[in-house]
């Protein structure tokens, strides 16, 4: 039998991912709605006054896309790492950076796109303004893969670990902090009348730099925790 | 063989670093203490009172981020080359570099008390410094959450890696928000020129800081080192001979 | 305006600091060595009784 090729074993992994997710379809939207009740919170907390929650609305949606995205960690190598698949993964013919950068990337697609479809929902519950809704889902749409990328990289570190908790949050805020800056600050350079393309330009870059390294490094960090 | 290796080669042998360690620790606290006492009297009486705010502490800001550096230096090399004492020293630089971090923040906010009116500023450099100090923090973290201690090493000389390469983004990004959202950046320490005289106390702290820094990693690699060589006959021994 | 009090506090983080650095460490070490040392008392009387045959009870 002949190894398989990258695109094959990608196809493999969707396959397996998706049949499982959908085995737990409710799953899918635990991260949207988590987003959903941090910005309740929020609105809650500030008084609900429209003019204030329409200076703070897309501040609020990218720490909330960060928290959910955050909380949903959890669940990339969890489930492979206690059945001893993630096991079979260093064993696999293809490249383990290849296996993390498919099954991140379907992570992504699973629990991050749900939230970045439901945006202009949750923009509209923080009088967001109309203006900046184009600027806040590019910003999202490059944000939220290199928010799962580096996140890939604090939970393959901390893989195996059953009391993680806080830990994972710790090694993760430092890393989501340029993406977090550049995502709420192309937002709030549109909104000063700037050229956001700046910000965006500067995500993009990173999201392909990290496309390529995430993964490496992710694979380096398995290989130290299962070894 | 070269005696330089040979001798690198004897340092990585447990009992024969904790020799190497117990003496010549004192010796670089010693000098350090020498070298700051130097440092801090010359910065508080022979200076021009208007410099006595913080340009003494100033080192402090290119300190921190070069310790970060020898860190991941250390775990560079225990990664690729799986030297155990390379480890080993790299995890003793962390706790060490979250104490001069912590030095610098709480001396930039007091620092800046006088200044803004307020404990604490979003200031680009601040906000960075805090930020160093949870990456610092998950270090040490990550290496007391796994229990095989040479599998904890790795993974934490791992995120040092990591950190290295995103430092200057994650400066440059803060940097970024802060003339972004502050129009004008009012910076803790303006950049005025440092007058010729206080060179000498500057360079004092530097030099000082870096003795004192490896006094402590030796010290801290030490106590490491005891730790995972701890069943041996070697460390019942030496427990026996010494205190 | 007077700096002197922002000084002194600010130089007395720094000595606090350090000193804690120097003093965990040290106590560190100490507890180190003094475990090994009770554990190795309490491993040579075992020791002597299993040479000499006699079971300690």
């Amino acid at each position: 039998m002949s190894t398989p090729t990258l695109l094959q074993a990608a196809r493999a992994l969707l396959a397996r991912d998706l049949r499982l997710l959908w085995r737990r379809r409710g799953d899918a939207l635990q991260p949207a709605l988590f987003a959903l009740l941090v910005i309740v919170l929020f609105a809650l907390a500030l008084g609900g006054e429209p003019q204030l929650l329409a200076k703070v609305a897309a501040g609020v949606l990218w720490v909330a896309a960060l928290l959910s995205g955050l909380l949903a960690l959890d669940t990339l190598f969890r489930g492979d790492a206690e059945d001893g698949s993630l096991e079979q993964w260093m064993l696999a013919p293809v490249p383990l950076a290849w296996l993390v950068l498919v099954r991140t990337l379907i992570h992504w697609a699973t629990t991050a796109l749900p939230l970045l479809l439901a945006t202009p929902l949750l923009a509209e519950l923080l009088q967001l303004p109309r203006t900046q809704l184009p600027v806040l889902l590019a910003a999202l749409a490059l944000g939220t893969p290199l928010l799962s990328l580096l996140g890939a990289i604090v939970a393959a570190l901390t893989v195996g670990m059953r009391r993680s908790g806080i830990l994972v949050a710790l090694l993760a805020l430092p890393l989501y902090v340029p993406v977090l800056v550049f995502g709420a600050g192309s937002v709030a350079q549109a909104s000063q009348g700037l050229d956001p393309t700046g910000g965006l330009l500067l995500l993009g870059a990173g999201l392909v730099l990290t496309l390529v390294l995430a993964p490496l490094t992710a694979a380096a960090a398995i290989r130290i925790a299962l070894n | 063989m070269n005696p330089v290796v040979r001798w690198f080669h004897q340092l990585g042998s447990p009992p024969t670093f904790d020799r190497f360690a117990a003496r010549w620790a004192p010796w670089a606290y010693g000098s350090a203490l020498l070298v700051m006492a130097y440092g801090i009297w010359a910065a508080l009486f022979q200076v021009p009172a208007d410099y006595q705010q913080g340009d003494s502490f100033r080192i402090l800001y290119i300190h921190v981020p070069s310790a970060w550096m020898s860190m991941a230096i250390y775990a560079a090399i225990a990664l690729i080359w799986r030297i155990k004492l390379c480890e080993i020293l790299a995890m003793a630089c962390a706790p060490i570099g979250a104490a001069f971090t912590l030095i610098t923040l709480a001396t930039g906010s007091i620092w800046g008390r006088p200044m803004w009116g307020t404990w604490w500023d979003w200031d680009p450099r601040l906000t960075t410094e805090l930020i160093l100090l949870f990456l610092y923090l998950g270090v040490i973290g990550l290496y007391g959450a796994i229990d095989d201690r040479r599998a904890a090493a790795r993974a934490a000389g791992l995120l040092a890696i990591v950190g290295v390469v995103l430092l200057p983004v994650i400066r440059y990004s803060v940097v970024w928000w802060n003339s972004l959202h502050q129009g004008q950046t009012i910076r803790l320490l303006g950049e005025s020129s440092i007058d010729a005289s206080m060179l000498p106390p500057l360079f004092a702290m530097i030099i000082g800081t870096k003795l004192w820094f490896i006094g402590s990693l030796l010290a801290r690699a030490r106590a490491d080192n005891l730790l995972r060589e701890f069943g041996k006959d070697w460390v019942k021994a030496l427990a026996e001979t010494r205190r | 305006m007077s700096y002197l009090n922002y000084v002194i506090a600010a130089y007395m983080v720094f000595v606090v600091v350090l000193l804690w650095d120097f003093v965990a460490t040290r106590v560190q070490i100490a507890q180190l060595l003094r475990s090994a040392r009770l554990r190795a008392q309490r491993a040579k009387p075992a020791q002597a009784g299993a040479a000499d045959g006699r079971h300690i009870l």
